[in-house]
């Protein structure tokens, strides 16, 4: 049963515009994790939710009701919010700041009630936090805090929980426990939650989806792991990361390798290659690396290659899905290939749609370019072309291209050719 | 439960405290009148009552005890319960512990007003000369409060940073413009000057026929949002969060709070101090809960300032000092000791 629904939400800080057109539902006894990179917009759209900033386009529904219509104190009756860490200089009690979560439901003049007390004592037993009740909350620990303010959430009866990075600068035991108690939360209660994580591994094992914010939009949302591959994290976090099932809790763990950062070419030295289907990913990513300046050749829009070198901002000639090479691209190709001082054919496979790009090779060799010729495996077991390829490989191969039998060796060639070819 | 039946002790002792000392406080004075004809006194003058308490006083001892003491001790009262609860108030709207009931500039607003009443002589023109300075001096505090207020206010938010920079500059504004009135004063300037140091000089029953009803009011009013306020220093968006409407209760609390201001300022003029330190006080005392803290600091305000008043009285016969300057001297120290030995003021 779905609960808590956001359609088509913009927010705006100003003028500035951080959350655009956000749409997904959560259903009860779910717990969703929003994730996403700072300045995402993550509080931000739970600010949206919890009728903190009111979105400029789009509707926050709680069980079919508008929160911007509902009176503060019925939205508070059925939706409570765990906020990120705070401070709390005051005397009040651990158990007065959990009964003000009774207060949406309290009278104006009213005293919280035996009732209220019952309610505020069973939320801090869930939390495991009733021994605390007589504390000053300015005496609890960090995680101790964070544990009654779920308990204030709780006391609120809600059936929406929005929580605001619940376990940040908690120790992993205190993580570990807060996480379980959420989720036995939602399941026992047939809550609806909602919470904001930096640590995608804690989201990963708990979650039972995941929503992924990218500057604003939803990047992407679904079941945690399809949301959380290797493509979409790296994407998003713009840091290149491996993706493993954990053998012990058998959840999703992802461990961030190094920072995708924009590299400057560092070489003046252009190198063009010519690829298709991820035959040459590995050698744009390192030739990327080492600062050459690099440009693809044509290749088609949902390749591996393709999105590689989007993704690293490498210049490059697309072609539609499953298209032939059209004399458009094709020229733009050459274009490239005649700005390039090296240009490199990988172990790519030829049919009739891509035969274009053997001969912008060719091309390359009657200019007088120097061409490598990544060979890892015989030409007639990539040849779709009924020898048309093969033919043009040859003539290839006997005007002087360099032959390699594996792309690894490129670089320490290429160093090679640099030396030779810079002082000129 | 426990709670609330320590707070109705802490409250009963805090009356009975309050009578004690405005007996007293009634009492005392260059002429002498021991407590129990003072309170016979003033039980004669409630009508059932006077036709069982026998006349053993003289009609001069009468006069002083109702003419003069009374309102004089019933308006220290007053502006010691508005003082207090705006302080109160205050504090936690502004969550900082230095606002005090004159944040918003209603002092010197007031400040002008009056002073204007007294160099103009407005009360001999046109009217009763009895209303005319507090009369001016609230059309100068709630002015002040309105002008400072469409100041700060952004769209339909009123954030209280800017509320509390536009009440420094308001009332710096309006703080030299009373100094050019007492420039320009002459012989006038001994009456504006003690007006501003804060006083119960010219105390009257019917300046405290307005102000109590008033004060009640607004105690009423603060009274109801106490569990807000409790809920507001947790911040803002919490408070959204819980169901508390912020901006509503904000812009009533500031109202309120500045109008018992603007009366208790103008029928005492500038009274320092009390509005700061007693909500540090109770708190210490009573805890942070607002629905203990708004009643006890009302009275334990009252209290304090009746006994300042009746030291301003007698401390150096026959001169009555203003009261302003017993409850800056008093309560400077006594916060300063607080300070130290607590160690950290908390709102």
């Amino acid at each position: 049963m779905v609960i808590l629904k956001v359609c088509g939400v913009d927010c705006y800080y100003g003028s500035v515009k951080v959350l655009e057109g956000v749409s997904f539902s959560v259903n009860a006894g779910e717990l969703v994790g929003l994730l996403g990179p700072n300045g995402s917009g993550k509080t931000t759209l739970l600010r949206a939710i919890s009728r903190t900033l009111k979105p400029k386009v789009g509707t926050v529904l709680l069980n079919e009701a508008d929160v911007y219509n509902m009176k503060s104190s019925d939205v508070a009756k059925n939706m409570a919010v765990v906020p990120q860490s705070s401070s709390l200089e005051f005397e009040f009690t651990a158990l007065d700041l959990v009964l003000m979560g009774r207060h949406p439901h309290m009278r104006r003049f009213e005293r919280e009630d035996r009732t209220d007390l019952e309610i505020a004592k069973e939320a801090m037993k869930l939390t495991n936090t009733w021994q605390l009740a007589e504390k000053p909350i300015n005496e609890l620990s960090g995680g101790e805090r964070q544990l009654v303010m779920i308990a204030r959430a709780l006391a609120q009866n809600p059936k929406v929980l929005l929580l605001d990075e619940p376990t940040s600068h908690l120790d992993a035991n205190n993580q570990i426990g807060i996480m379980d108690l959420l989720r036995k939360i939602c399941k026992e209660k047939g809550i609806a939650a909602l919470a904001v994580f930096h640590d995608f591994n804690l989201a990963a094992r708990y979650c039972d989806s995941v929503i992924l914010l990218h500057k604003g939009k939803i990047f992407a949302l679904g079941k945690t792991d399809e949301v959380l591959t290797e493509e979409n994290v790296s994407k998003v976090f713009s840091v290149e990361v491996i993706v493993r099932r954990h053998p012990i809790t058998n959840s999703l763990y992802i461990v961030p390798i190094s920072p995708l950062q924009e590299i400057i070419p560092t070489k003046n030295f252009k190198v063009h290659v010519i690829a298709g289907g991820g035959t040459g990913a590995p050698l744009i990513k390192i030739l990327y690396r080492k600062g050459y300046y690099v440009t693809a050749g044509v290749l088609n829009l949902l390749d591996s290659d393709y999105e590689e070198c989007s993704m690293l901002g490498i210049p490059t000639v697309g072609e539609a899905p499953f298209s032939p090479i059209t004399n458009e691209n094709h020229e733009k190709n050459l274009g490239m290939v005649n700005q390039a001082d090296i240009v490199i054919l990988s172990n790519v496979c030829f049919g009739h749609g891509n035969l274009k790009n053997m001969e912008a090779v060719l091309y390359a060799v009657e200019r007088g370019k120097k061409v490598i010729i990544v060979e890892e495996t015989p030409i007639q077991q990539r040849d779709f072309t009924k020898g048309k390829a093969e033919e043009l490989y040859m003539k290839l191969k006997n005007s002087g291209a360099v032959t390699v039998k594996n792309y690894y060796e490129v670089p320490s060639l290429l160093k090679n050719l640099e030396n030779e070819l810079s002082p000129s | 439960m426990k709670k609330f039946a320590k707070w109705s002790l802490i409250l009963v002792s805090l009356s009975i405290f309050l009578l004690f000392s405005m007996g007293v406080a009634t009492a005392i004075g260059p002429m002498s009148i021991p407590v129990d004809k003072a309170l016979s006194i003033i039980l004669h003058q409630i009508p059932p009552l006077d036709n069982f308490i026998p006349v053993r006083w003289t009609s001069a001892e009468e006069s002083v005890i109702v003419q003069l003491r009374l309102p004089r001790v019933l308006s220290a009262v007053i502006v010691g319960v508005a003082l207090s609860m705006a302080g109160v108030a205050f504090q936690c709207l502004f969550r900082n512990p230095m606002a005090d009931p004159y944040v918003l500039g209603v002092a010197s607003g007031a400040g002008f007003g009056a002073s204007l009443a007294m160099i103009l002589r407005l009360g001999f023109s046109f009217f009763g000369a009895i209303y005319a300075i507090p009369f001016m001096a609230s059309i100068g505090a709630i002015s002040t409060v309105f002008l400072v207020y469409g100041i700060a206010k952004t769209g339909t938010e009123l954030p209280v940073l800017r509320l509390l920079l536009a009440g420094i500059a308001v009332s710096s504004f309006f703080s030299a413009l009373i100094s050019v009135i007492m420039a320009l004063a002459g012989e006038d300037l001994h009456t504006v000057y003690m007006w501003l140091l804060g006083g119960f000089s010219l105390s009257r029953w019917e300046y405290i026929y307005i102000a109590a009803p008033t004060v009640i009011m607004g105690f009423v009013i603060l009274y109801a949002f106490a569990k807000d306020f409790n809920i507001i220093l947790l911040g803002e968006e919490q408070a959204k969060q819980l169901g508390v409407e912020v901006e509503k209760v904000k812009k009533t609390v500031l109202i309120v709070s500045s109008v018992i201001t603007a009366v208790a300022v103008s029928i005492s003029g500038i009274i320092g101090f009390i509005g700061l330190i007693i909500p540090h006080i109770m708190r210490i005392l009573v805890g942070p809960d607002h629905r203990i803290l708004l009643p006890s600091s009302a009275l334990a305000g009252a209290t304090i300032l009746v006994l300042c008043d009746t030291i301003a009285r007698n401390v150096i016969r026959p001169i009555t000092l203003p009261t302003g300057i017993i409850t800056t001297m008093l309560g400077c120290p006594f916060f300063i000791y607080l300070l130290k030995k607590t160690g950290k003021i908390r709102i």
